[in-house]
């Protein structure tokens, strides 16, 4: 027997660390050995970023009129993770051992990256015949869905509507009812130039950020980056316009330039008073502005966007969360129910807008007595459902693309610098599109 | 295939016959010699095993990985060298790769000095309060990257920050656009790098500064040396070892920044700060472009393998120079 040498050691240990390494990577190509639960006792797995998610499925599973006839017992792990952590290790999870969640929380901007090489296909569980006897009542189903198929049910809607401090509007005599976005950035000068207070911001910070301000506007006015069928529409006089639009508005004064509109400078803002107005998604109610400025509660109202007199609605949406399931999963039945008890039932969608203040997303909730009779506190009890329940009923569609996250790149920095008057509004748009399409050619 | 093993003719019958008074030579079995033979290799295999698995495995991995198309799930598409054809004709790795240079160029000329400076302040004979000033200089490093965030955001705002308030009240000039200019949002990134790392490394320097011997410095005051005279003479000399050290590790590790950028400016506006590092982590975790990740990861991996023996040579780290 001969000797062994250090380079044959080597090349073992070198083999044996491979051998190591491809046994769980082997072992997760294989289906999964288990039954799929039909009933009784069902632990889900769920990972979500935000705390209200996690206290909402807590208190659902415990509602017996919610989950009355009900062919499974709930019971919750939950794993609470930053939003984009949430979808890396999802799929890293599923590449190495399948140990996915069952109910995945995903937020908005993180959801392109399932839209390639089928990966929402392959991970998540088919909704479509879930949503059917919906048919419209259902809104925003369209971020999350691929090829036409939705993969994830959205929880709150997000309508941006516009936010403004009635008692700066009244001292500085702007009116509360202006119909276009023209009238309202002139009052918005004068205010500035008088008083130094802008009646809006525009984020200027992270790519991510500076993007979604301007999408929101451009589906405001009727555009928007993709169409249903993810093809790029953003090559359009609308663009443009609402670009030009934003940087009049920032120019002028009348929208303050910010890094975060949910940052300290963004606080800053709003508790010395100088921003009076904002065009934020429902939620701002309470993660923005009762989490920053609750010494002004009573002093703020909200009414649907003005209109840009070129057309489009009076009210746009952008971020939120959709739940989907992991298909192929024991629990993956059962994890559907829940999503169905707690998302497409009128009950469910009472229960997530009381216990985190979600907007349903059926349209017919929007009419619903209880719903239209709540009164918001913070909001100097105005009746926000009717504002909500028109800016619902005109709500634009908002496609993504799985390149959404490359568009948002190349056109951060042209945003900016149409809005810092470093470059024209075209130009901006022109080379941030010359930019996608070379990086999209990979 | 392994060639047999050469016939050998039997080990004992080779022996010469037994002196009578003398003791036999233990015998030996063939599983006894073999442990023997296998024991170091053995009580060495752990490093071997968890160096090749979690080093030369991923290299490997990466290496083939660099060399397809994948995003994630399913097959990977195999591209040959496309990656590395499309990354030398990609605009934003090369603006990704000049702002590397340049977080590494500021490294080395500034912070490295800035650190030598202040550890000879530090150093110096009957400071009062050189705990506190330590602790001063090193606290940067410990504190969390979100609270750094959060503090340098408010700091350097263009509307509300504190730098630019008090630019106004004492020299009343307008304020400087710091993180929304592509120039100052690099220069920013600068400040904190600056502000994170100089007390680390000023710890070494300090280090190094103790183990200077006294009597070279006497000899110096002897030969009439003034303070600079001293420092270039000396303190310099004496502290190469740390100094080819700390520019190794710097320089390895500024090549590699990320956490500076991504957490000020998330390598923005545009893309005016982002570094390799940062290009890396969005084509990989947030586009899913995960081979051209790759193909960047491993074009870091050959700068940074390069860079780092280039600077060992000039430094002669590792050299005895008795």
């Amino acid at each position: 027997m001969p000797d062994v040498s250090r380079r044959s050691l080597l090349r073992a240990a070198g083999v044996a660390g491979a051998g190591l390494l491809a046994a769980p990577a082997l072992a997760a190509c294989g289906t999964s050995s288990a039954a799929p639960l039909r009933s009784g006792r069902a632990q889900i797995s769920l990972w979500t970023h935000d705390p209200d998610y996690i206290k909402t499925f807590r208190t659902a599973i415990e509602d017996v009129g919610l989950m009355r006839g009900s062919r499974f017992d709930f019971g919750l792990d939950i794993t609470s993770s930053a939003p984009a952590d949430i979808m890396t290790r999802m799929i890293a999870q599923a590449v190495a051992d399948g140990n996915t969640p069952d109910l995945a929380g995903l937020n908005v901007d993180q959801f392109p990256r399932v839209m390639q090489s089928s990966i929402a296909e392959n991970l998540f569980v088919d909704l479509t015949g879930t949503v059917r006897p919906l048919g419209d009542d259902l809104l925003k189903l369209s971020p999350y869905s691929v090829d036409g198929v939705p993969y994830g049910l959205e929880s709150g809607n997000a309508i941006t509507v516009l936010y403004y401090r009635q008692d700066l509007f009244d001292t500085y005599r702007v009116p509360e009812d202006l119909d276009t976005w023209e009238d309202f950035l002139e009052h918005g000068a004068r205010l500035s130039t008088d008083h130094k207070v802008s009646v809006g911001m525009i984020s200027t910070g992270d790519n991510g950020s500076i993007v979604n301000g301007f999408l929101q506007f451009l589906l405001q006015r009727g555009g928007g980056f993709f169409d249903a069928a993810g093809d790029l529409i953003l090559d359009s006089p609308e663009a443009l316009e609402v670009l030009e639009f934003m940087t009049r508005g920032v120019r002028s004064g009348a929208l303050m330039a910010l890094p975060d509109p949910y940052g300290s400078a963004c606080a800053a803002a709003l508790k010395s008073g100088r921003l009076a107005a904002t065009a934020m998604p429902n939620w701002y109610n309470t993660a923005g502005l009762q989490a920053n400025v609750p010494e002004q509660k009573g002093r703020w109202r909200i009414r649907t966007l003005p209109r840009f007199t070129g057309g489009g609605h009076i009210a746009s949406t952008m971020g939120g969360t959709a739940f989907a399931v992991l298909k192929d999963k024991p629990n993956s039945e059962a994890a559907l129910e829940l999503l169905r008890r707690v998302y497409l039932s009128r009950e469910g969608q009472i229960l997530r807008y009381r216990f985190g203040g979600y907007l349903p997303t059926l349209a017919s909730l929007y009419e619903d007595p209880e719903l239209v009779a709540t009164e918001d506190g913070y909001l100097g009890g105005q009746k926000a459902f009717g504002i909500y329940s028109a800016a619902a009923a005109d709500l634009p569609l908002f496609y993504q693309a799985a390149s959404m996250q490359i568009l948002s790149d190349v056109l951060g920095g042209q945003i900016l610098d149409a809005l810092k008057g470093r470059t024209s509004p075209t130009a901006a748009l022109k080379a941030g599109l010359k930019a996608y399409r070379q990086q999209v050619k990979r | 295939m392994t060639a047999p093993p050469p016939t050998r003719a039997p080990v004992l019958e080779s022996l010469p016959a037994r002196t009578p008074g003398k003791a036999a030579p233990p015998r030996t079995s063939w599983w006894m010699r073999r442990q023997r033979t296998l024991a170091p290799y053995l009580f060495i295999s752990p490093f071997y095993l968890l160096y090749g698995l979690f080093l030369l495995v991923p290299i490997l991995v990466g290496l083939y990985l660099s060399c397809t198309e994948w995003a994630g799930l399913g097959t990977p598409k195999w591209v040959g060298l496309r990656n590395y054809q499309d990354l030398l004709a990609d605009h934003s790795f090369w603006t990704a790769v000049g702002n590397t240079g340049l977080y590494v160029v500021f490294t080395m000329a500034v912070v490295m000095p800035a650190a030598l400076l202040i550890a000879q302040a530090l150093n110096a004979r009957g400071l009062r309060g050189r705990d506190l000033f330590r602790l001063a200089y090193f606290m940067p490093v410990v504190i969390s990257p979100i609270v750094i965030t959060l503090v340098f955001g408010l700091f350097f705002d263009n509307e509300f920050g504190l730098l630019n308030a008090v630019g106004h009240a004492v020299f009343g000039f307008g304020g400087i656009d710091w993180l929304g200019s592509p120039g100052w949002a690099r220069v920013t990134v600068v400040i904190l790098v600056l502000w994170r790392w100089t007390g680390y490394l000023t710890i070494f320097f300090l280090a190094g500064l103790q183990n200077v011997p006294k009597e070279l410095y006497e000899a110096a005051d002897i030969d009439g040396a003034g303070p600079v005279s001293r420092f270039r003479n000396v303190t310099l000399p004496c502290l190469r070892p740390v100094t080819a050290f700390v520019a190794v590790t710097v320089l390895v590790s500024s090549v590699q920044i990320f956490e500076e950028p991504y957490l000020l400016t998330q390598g923005g506006p545009g893309e005016s700060t982002l570094s390799v590092a940062q290009f890396i982590f969005r084509a990989g975790f947030q586009r899913q472009q995960l081979g051209y990740a790759a193909a960047a990861g491993v074009l870091l991996f050959v700068a940074v393998f390069a860079l780092g023996q280039l600077a060992m040579r000039v430094l002669g780290v590792g050299r005895d120079d008795r």
